[in-house]
């Protein structure tokens, strides 16, 4: 479907972390690619070791927990697990990756304004008015009215569904080709939920940037995404055109989550 | 018909806090005028999104809290004005299960020691007795062998086997009805169809009622018998057959939220950048919900609708329009 280059290409990726006396596999051999301004799921319940590959893969693991980390991780042709932290850095502020998590609330500083927060991520070349601008721009762009007013407001004087925009927000100010969204939406109401996903999916169509969407909720994954990757105790059991998986799964685990999922959204199979 | 178990009639719960400068008192109606009848058996459902009133309803139903206003009645009687051996008796027969089991547990406690306490209490079972009746329990919560889970403690279960835990502790005192707040959603999808399977199990045998408060609407139609949907404090409307026909145009926006598990059909993909805007905050009088209403008319603003009887099948919806929101079909 989508045949543009790849953008990440994670080889075998292992991931063991310390855990007291214990060592345990929380990704072990995983491959996973993400095209150019492509958006991929993955799907599973908690334990499955999508959130930790999310981390291992922007580089968020604390360096402490990791009993192994191993692999190839490319990004744009450049390896990303011996970057050094200066150019990694870079990656992150400009044209890489960014990512943004469940809870907002427990990513934004509470006693800062979201301008502020929203300036920190900007690239420091432009001055302080430019900066201003941009800063606004983004809030429009990620639908919040009366950006000036919201530039203004701390994080406890936004809504939850306001928040999780100025953490998108935050995330696009490096202009990002790459967007981790690790359960963007599950904190959210469902009809806050599905404005979210819809500016999301914009955002992803607008600035052809590619988007890897980490959810337990597979109407997240029909919603939104073009191909799925279906993980299991730390291991990929399925990857698969959306479609594809959805009418004809190949993994009896697949099939089960579908099955279930699909008992209770009744009406989204049938009617 | 016969009596309601619990009776619920002009129920107002109003929580005054301090406002942020200090200077003053806020109030916020969390539950603002509530009728509402709980039949013998059945499965009710309340649905609604976050400060919809759901949860503090759930706790007037226990008992947590004293209602600002209004009255609560069990099996007729008003719980204000039970004596000490009746409000026992009432614990006995309203249990509660929460969202989060892992805090619902005592961490330091193994099952046995947790739950032999209130066999104890309400003497369920002789002193050499207590753990085979704890093992029988643990067993119709389809917890399988029994005994193998008595002597761990919490933090040894997965998040299912203890919510597990938690519901044959409720079912301990045989109660006539379960309170269960938001009980699904911190459990994987799996586990949740496993609960709800237990649920139905034990209604069948039992015939224990339940009150299942929840934002998870698909969950929801699979088990409920009716549906209550709170919005701002009030009960906009409830029923049998909402899913399929919701006649109040928040069931109908709550249902359009759902997203399809059919990626041909998936609507974000297939929609237009315009989205809904977020709630508006609710000018004073009127309807509570016309800010975000698409059927807003005139008479929206001046009077609040209440909930009346719509169509033939037992509804009961608060829209001045519900004959015009429930003849159309559902979009998704």
């Amino acid at each position: 479907m989508n045949a543009s280059p790849v953008l990440l290409d994670v080889r075998d990726l292992k991931v063991h972390l310390r855990v007291g006396p214990v060592l345990v596999k929380a990704i072990d051999g995983v491959d996973f690619q993400v095209r150019h301004g492509e958006c991929v799921g993955i799907v599973g319940e908690s334990g499955s070791g999508k959130s930790t590959m999310a981390r291992a893969v922007t580089r968020l693991m604390p360096n402490v927990a990791i009993g192994e980390l191993s692999g190839r991780l490319t990004f744009d042709g450049r390896d990303i697990l011996g970057m050094p932290d200066a150019e990694l850095r870079r990656l992150r502020r400009g044209r890489g990756f960014s990512m943004i998590f469940q809870d907002p609330l427990g990513y934004l500083n509470p006693t800062q304004r979201i301008g502020r927060q929203i300036g920190e991520a900007l690239a420091r070349d432009a001055g302080a008015g430019a900066d201003q601008a941009r800063i606004r721009t983004l809030l429009d762009e990620v639908g919040l009215p009366d950006p000036a007013n919201i530039a203004r407001r701390y994080p406890h004087e936004l809504s939850g569904g306001q928040r999780q925009r100025v953490m998108i927000a935050i995330a696009l100010a490096s202009d990002p080709q790459l967007l981790f969204a690790d359960e963007p939406t599950t904190a959210l109401d469902a009809t806050v939920q599905l404005q979210v996903l819809q500016t999301l999916y914009r955002l992803h169509r607008e600035r052809n940037m590619a988007m890897a969407i980490i959810t337990h909720d597979l109407g997240v994954v029909a919603e939104l995404c073009d191909r799925v990757y279906v993980m299991r105790a730390g291991k990929v059991v399925e990857s698969a055109e959306t479609v594809t998986l959805f009418e004809n799964p190949a993994h009896d685990y697949s099939r089960r989550l579908i099955e279930l999922s699909t008992r209770r959204h009744t009406r989204g199979a049938g009617a | 018909m016969t009596e309601p178990i619990l009776r619920l009639h002009g129920v107002e719960q109003i929580y005054t806090s301090r406002n942020a400068a200090g200077s003053g008192w806020s109030t916020v109606r969390a539950v603002d005028g509530v009728d509402l009848d709980v039949r013998e058996g059945e499965t009710l459902a309340v649905v609604g999104e976050s400060g919809s009133g759901k949860s503090t309803l759930a706790k007037l139903l226990l008992m947590l809290n004293r209602p600002t206003a209004g009255e609560v009645r069990f099996r007729g009687r008003p719980l204000a004005a039970l004596g000490p051996a009746d409000r026992q008796a009432y614990r006995r027969q309203v249990q509660a299960v929460f969202q989060d089991p892992a805090s619902s547990l005592n961490p330091r406690m193994t099952v046995a020691r947790m739950l032999g306490f209130i066999v104890r209490r309400h003497d369920l079972a002789p002193p050499a007795e207590v753990r085979a009746f704890l093992a029988r329990q643990l067993a119709a919560v389809g917890l399988d062998p029994p005994e193998s889970y008595l002597d761990r403690y919490p933090h040894q279960l997965s998040g299912g086997q203890q919510q597990r835990i938690a519901i044959a502790r409720a079912m301990m005192l045989r109660p006539a009805i379960i309170i269960a707040d938001e009980p699904l959603s911190s459990l994987d999808v799996s586990v949740q169809a496993q609960v709800l399977d237990l649920m139905r199990d034990l209604h069948q045998a039992t015939n224990v009622g339940f009150v299942i408060i929840s934002h998870d609407l698909g969950a929801m139609e699979a088990i409920a018998d009716r549906t209550a949907v709170m919005y701002r404090g009030r009960i906009v409307e409830i029923g049998g057959a909402i899913y399929a026909r919701p006649c109040h145009p928040y069931t109908r926006l709550l249902l359009e939220a759902r997203l399809s598990l059919d990626p041909r059909r998936g609507r974000i993909r297939a929609m237009s950048a315009a989205a809904r805007p977020e709630a508006v905050a609710a000018a004073a009088g009127g309807c509570r919900f016309r800010g975000r209403c698409a059927y807003a008319v005139d008479i929206c603003a001046r009077a609040e609708p209440a909930l009346r009887t719509v169509g033939t099948d037992g509804t009961l919806a608060a829209c001045h329009r519900a004959e015009e929101v429930g003849a159309e079909p559902i979009a998704i």
